[in-house]
Formats: C-alpha cells, sequence, structure tokens
C-alpha cells in the first residue's frame, strides 16, 4: 500500500527515515527518487546527502543547521507539493546481462554455507522456486530471466542495483538468509524480499543466490570503456535484462573483461513512462507465470 | 615522507569526516573511527582538525621520517617510543630525519592515531584520503599501508610539547565494558517491549568477527511485534526482513538474529531492520572497543546525541590544548 502520509523516523543525530509505503511499484520509486532530487536541488538546509530506495528515502542531515522536527516539516511540505508522480516520463538506458543461471560458482559458495553455518539450508534456487509456487527450478530461470528490472536505487556497496522486476508476472519473493553468507562470489546475481541484485565483488550477503554473470557492474582496475570515468556501470533508472548463457560463453566473455576487449551491450534511446507502464501492468492477467 | 619499517595489523589512512556525499552510489563514509582522538592529535601538530593522518588497529606500524618534523599520538595506548625511548601521549613531539617512530601493540583501547604535521596528503578519492580498503579507494592504492611504502606528508609548521588537557580526551574503559549510547529508530516499531527491554538490560559481547564495516554482537534472541510478522511477501519472511532502505551509519542493523552495528565501512543500504541507532558522539568508544568486551546500550534522545556530539566537537579546538 501507499501511506497516505509518508512516515519518518530518527536514525541516530544525523539521519531520518522517510518511508511511504510497502511495495514495489515503479511509482514509489519514482517518488522517493524525485523526492530525494528536490531536496538536494531546493537546498533544504542542513540536507547533506539522500538516500533514495524502492519506497523510501533516507536523508543524512548536518543537526547544527537543521534540527529534527523542522527537517520532518520541511521534507512533508516537499512532499506534498511534489503530489503524486503523475505522468513522468524518464530516459532509461537498457544494458544486457549474460548470465549463467544456476551455475556452478554460486553452487559452490551454497555448498559452504551448508556446509560451515548452517546443513538444513535448502539449495536457494529449489527453496524459491517452491515458496513461490513454481513448477521447478526450470520455471525458475525462466520467470526470474523474463522480465527487464529497473534499477530503483544504488548502495549496500559501492554500484550496486537494487532491482524489481518490471514484468509484475516475474515479481519473486523470499527471505534473506539467515545468519547472512560470510562469502558470496563476484557477479552473482540473487535476491531477497521482493528485490534482486548483483554484487560487485566477492563479499558476505544475504539473498537467496541462484545465477553469475560475467559483465562486471565494478571495476577498480578500469579494463573496459565503461569504467573510465567512474569505477561503477549503473545508476538508478536503468533497465537491466538478463539474458541466460553457458558456462563456456561466460569463461568467454570473462576473458575478453580481462583484456579489455568486451563490448558491452547497451541501448541508450528508450524512456520509461510511468503512465504508461502503469496502464500496462493493470490489463495483465498477473495470475499466470511464463 | 615516512618510509613503511613494519605496517602494524591493518594501519590505514583516514580523515574527518571521511567520503560523505555519496550513500547514493554505496560508498560508505569511511574516516577515523575514533575521529575524537584523529581530530586532538591534528591540533596538537597544527593541522586543520580533519586532516588526514593514520589509524592504527590492534598493533601501529614503524615508521621512519624522511625529513625533521612534528608528530603527535592519540587513542589507544600503542607505547609508541621514538629510537627505542617512550614518548608521551596526547602531546607533540618532534620526529628528526633519520628517527623512527615504533608503535607496539595495543595495551589500553584498540585503535591508535597519528598526526603529522602538514597531514598525509595521499590522493584524494572522491573528496577523501580516508581509505576504504573493501573497495580498493582512498589511502595508497586503496589498501592499509605496505611496507616499503613511502606515505606523503604535505609541508607545514608544527610545535613540539604542546598537551591535550587530561579533561579533553576520551576517557577509555577501565574494566572492558561500555555504555554506549543509541537513539530509538528507524525501525524500533518491529521489536515488541520485551525485545526492546532484553536489549537494554542485556551486556553484548562484542564478536571477533567485527572489522570497520561491522560489528557483532553476541547475547540473546530478539522478539518481534505483529509488524514483523503479518507483512507483504516483499519484505522477505523473516520477522527482520524490511523492504530495502536507506541504512543510518551507526544502524544497530539486525541480520536475522545477529544484531551487527554498522560502523564507519559499513554498507549503505539492504533489506534487514534497524531497531537502533548509535549517534555520532559514541563512536569513538566503539573504536575503541575490543572483540570479546562487553556494551551495554543506553537510550538517549535525538536531542542529546546532537548536543553530546557538540561536546565533542567543541572539545576538538586549540582550548583544548595545554
Amino acid at each position: 500500500m501507499i501511506y497516505a502520509k509518508p512516515k519518518c523516523s530518527p536514525g541516530g543525530d544525523r539521519f531520518m527515515l522517510m518511508e511511504f509505503g510497502d511495495e514495489l511499484t515503479l511509482e514509489l520509486n519514482f517518488f522517493s527518487q524525485s523526492l530525494a532530487r528536490a531536496a538536494l536541488d531546493q537546498k533544504i538546509k542542513g540536507v547533506i546527502e539522500t538516500s533514495p530506495c524502492f519506497s523510501s528515502l533516507s536523508i543524512h542531515y548536518e543537526p547544527d543547521e537543521i534540527r529534527y522536527d523542522d527537517l520532518r516539516k520541511e521534507l512533508l511540505r516537499l512532499a506534498n507539493s511534489l503530489g503524486n508522480s503523475g505522468d513522468v516520463e524518464v530516459e532509461s538506458r537498457l544494458l544486457y546481462f549474460p548470465a549463467v543461471y544456476l551455475d556452478p560458482w554460486t553452487a559452490a559458495a551454497m555448498a559452504e554455507y551448508r556446509e560451515k553455518i548452517n546443513p538444513e539450508k535448502k539449495p536457494d534456487p529449489e527453496f524459491v522456486a517452491q515458496l513461490n509456487g513454481l513448477d521447478d527450478v526450470a520455471q525458475f530461470v525462466r520467470v526470474h530471466s523474463g522480465s527487464e528490472y529497473w534499477c530503483a536505487a544504488l548502495g549496500f556497496w559501492p554500484g550496486t542495483p537494487f532491482l524489481m522486476p518490471l514484468d509484475p508476472r516475474c515479481q519473486l519473493t523470499a527471505p534473506k538468509y539467515n545468519p547472512p553468507r560470510t562469502f558470496t562470489p563476484r557477479g552473482t546475481i540473487g535476491m531477497g524480499g521482493g528485490s534482486t541484485a548483483i554484487y560487485p565483488v566477492d563479499g558476505p550477503g544475504g539473498y537467496q543466490i541462484f545465477a553469475r554473470t560475467p559483465v562486471p557492474i565494478w571495476d577498480a582496475q578500469q579494463r573496459l570503456p565503461e569504467f573510465e570515468s567512474q569505477l561503477w556501470l549503473l545508476q538508478p533508472t536503468d533497465r537491466i535484462k538478463f539474458v541466460p548463457c553457458s558456462v563456456e560463453e561466460f569463461g568467454e566473455i570473462e576473458r575478453k573483461v580481462e583484456e579489455g576487449s568486451y563490448v558491452m551491450n547497451i541501448t541508450d534511446y528508450q524512456k520509461v513512462s510511468l503512465q504508461r507502464h502503469k496502464a500496462w501492468v493493470e490489463q495483465l492477467d498477473i495470475s499466470t507465470r511464463f | 615522507m615516512l618510509e613503511v619499517i613494519k605496517s602494524g595489523l591493518e594501519t590505514s589512512i583516514q580523515d574527518y569526516p571521511g567520503r560523505m556525499g555519496f550513500l547514493n552510489l554505496g560508498f560508505p563514509w569511511s574516516g577515523a573511527m575514533d575521529s575524537w582522538s584523529l581530530r586532538l592529535a591534528n591540533i596538537l601538530v597544527g593541522n586543520e582538525a580533519g586532516a588526514a593522518g593514520l589509524e592504527c588497529q590492534y598493533i601501529g606500524p614503524t615508521l621512519k621520517a624522511q625529513r625533521d618534523t612534528v608528530i603527535a599520538v592519540t587513542g589507544a595506548d600503542m607505547q609508541a617510543k621514538i629510537d627505542g625511548v617512550d614518548i608521551p601521549m596526547w602531546e607533540s613531539v618532534a620526529l628528526s630525519a633519520g628517527q623512527t617512530l615504533e608503535m607496539a601493540y595495543a595495551k589500553t583501547g584498540t585503535r591508535g592515531y597519528i598526526a603529522i604535521t602538514g597531514g598525509i596528503n595521499s590522493p584524494e578519492f572522491l573528496g577523501s584520503r580516508s581509505t576504504f580498503h573493501k573497495a580498493g579507494v582512498g589511502g595508497m592504492g586503496g589498501h592499509a599501508i605496505q611496507k616499503d611504502q613511502v606515505v606523503p606528508v604535505a609541508a607545514g609548521h608544527g610545535t613540539p610539547g604542546r598537551k591535550v588537557k587530561a579533561s579533553a580526551r576520551p576517557q577509555l574503559a577501565a574494566d572492558k565494558h561500555w555504555t554506549v549510547e543509541v537513539v530509538r529508530g528507524p525501525n524500533d516499531d518491529w521489536i515488541d517491549e520485551p525485545g526492546h527491554e532484553r536489549f537494554l538490560s542485556t551486556e553484548w559481547k562484542l564478536s571477533a568477527k567485527s572489522d570497520r564495516s561491522g560489528f557483532r554482537l553476541e547475547g540473546p534472541d530478539w522478539t518481534f511485534t505483529d509488524k514483523a510478522h503479518n507483512k507483504l511477501p516483499e519484505h522477505g519472511s523473516d520477522p527482520a526482513n524490511i523492504i530495502d532502505q536507506g541504512y543510518p551509519v551507526g544502524a544497530i542493523n539486525l541480520a536475522g538474529q545477529t544484531p551487527i552495528i554498522l560502523v564507519s565501512d559499513g554498507p549503505s543500504m539492504g533489506g534487514f531492520i534497524n531497531p537502533y541507532t548509535v549517534p555520532q558522539c559514541a563512536f569513538w568508544k566503539l573504536g575503541q572497543a575490543k572483540p570479546s568486551e562487553l556494551l551495554s546500550f543506553e537510550v538517549i534522545s535525538v536531542e542529546d546525541a546532537q548536543r553530546k556530539a557538540r561536546d565533542i566537537n567543541e572539545l576538538c579546538s586549540e582550548q583544548s590544548v595545554a
């Protein structure tokens, strides 16, 4: 649902969290992103940085410049003045990511977790398929790779995208690991709650994991031209399409990335319209999966 | 112009307040964990309070000066010596060309700070010299200092013999037990009253699996309100799961049943609830607490947390120098 009034709560002495609803919709994300931009553009006193996500906005402020109560009032006023995002259209790149689903690398990370932390943990793809009422892991792969994903935010670790499927027929949900994994290989694709993410580097993680892409989204070595001016690839408003590939293709792409000759598959001429997306979603029959 | 003879356990270049302004790209602030100590060290040697210095964890480095300069050592007591002779902490000291500053293990506290006149002038990344080694950015080559590297230092003017008044220094816990201030929220309404009472009455053990990105706490399980159980599946079904959100720096992040304090190099966003947040005024305590030491939490208001941070900021100034 979308809350009638945003819910504001303090995060220590320098943060305020605003929550606008508790669902994953393009509308709520557009709103979070617009309010984050407006707070900076209108130079609200004391606002240092904003961190919007699917349906919420975290604000870092300087308490020497604005009191918490005044910040809350200012942001609520600004949120009101934005109203609903109406007929918004934004430019949106589409990036194709080859990905090995049910790959050997995430399988090894799951095996390590079972061995060291929780022997009861079911393999993630089977677990997510079952939880979402799918026939089998083959259908899980079909459904997960069946939609374009909207980059709603960057966060967690530099350049990490928080993604949601634009096609509600591909919406899946899953709990996060408890406790989290200590190791996840770079390029792993995973999901938790209704969100999908790509892990930019090796590291700990809490999402269910089931695929891996050889295309880097973070590159401190700047091997490809996309990383010449910044070390991360993605930005909010990007769309990502995962294209299932084989382990052999993965190896070949990885080799090209290493030598700096890989050509990223990116198109950049389209726009995403909130209204048109909403109208399209409304007429879909979401009771059946692919 | 400090030659690294021994690197210490993990000695990194850090400044204050760090790399602020890029949480929406996923960059943490980084910066000194005990910025109170770093700032006072800088003031002693004639630098801006926020200049880049060295943060030494558990075991400090051995460094050889390539030109005459002035240094100050603050924070954890790492038994600093110059050419084998003990030097005082919280005081600016001359370090001549060819002399060696040697730090050992931390006798009290965990993180020692070294400031040097002029400040370290390694390249800035997104406006800060602070090292965020997990992403390989900031510092020198993105990592803790290494043996045989030379740490670059800007020109400056320092005076030996300047001391920080005893009353202006952070007081390290002598009994391995820390009382850490917390502010309720942002997701405090996911925890039920017994859960809050348990959190506040428990002495939590700081886990050995703690580093500059997260401090894991060992203690009892948490209990939740209805909100945590009856929710849309987009949150994830575990009670501590929430639709991904921006995390405050200092959040006490409940990863399943494991509370992790998200400190200076912590993740900026994710899908676990944050029932409490450690405010900036208590970060120096986290910076000086050792694994297996005990932490108790004391709730204060947003305004009190802001006032306490202001009090520390005022102490981090020339008025604290005797």
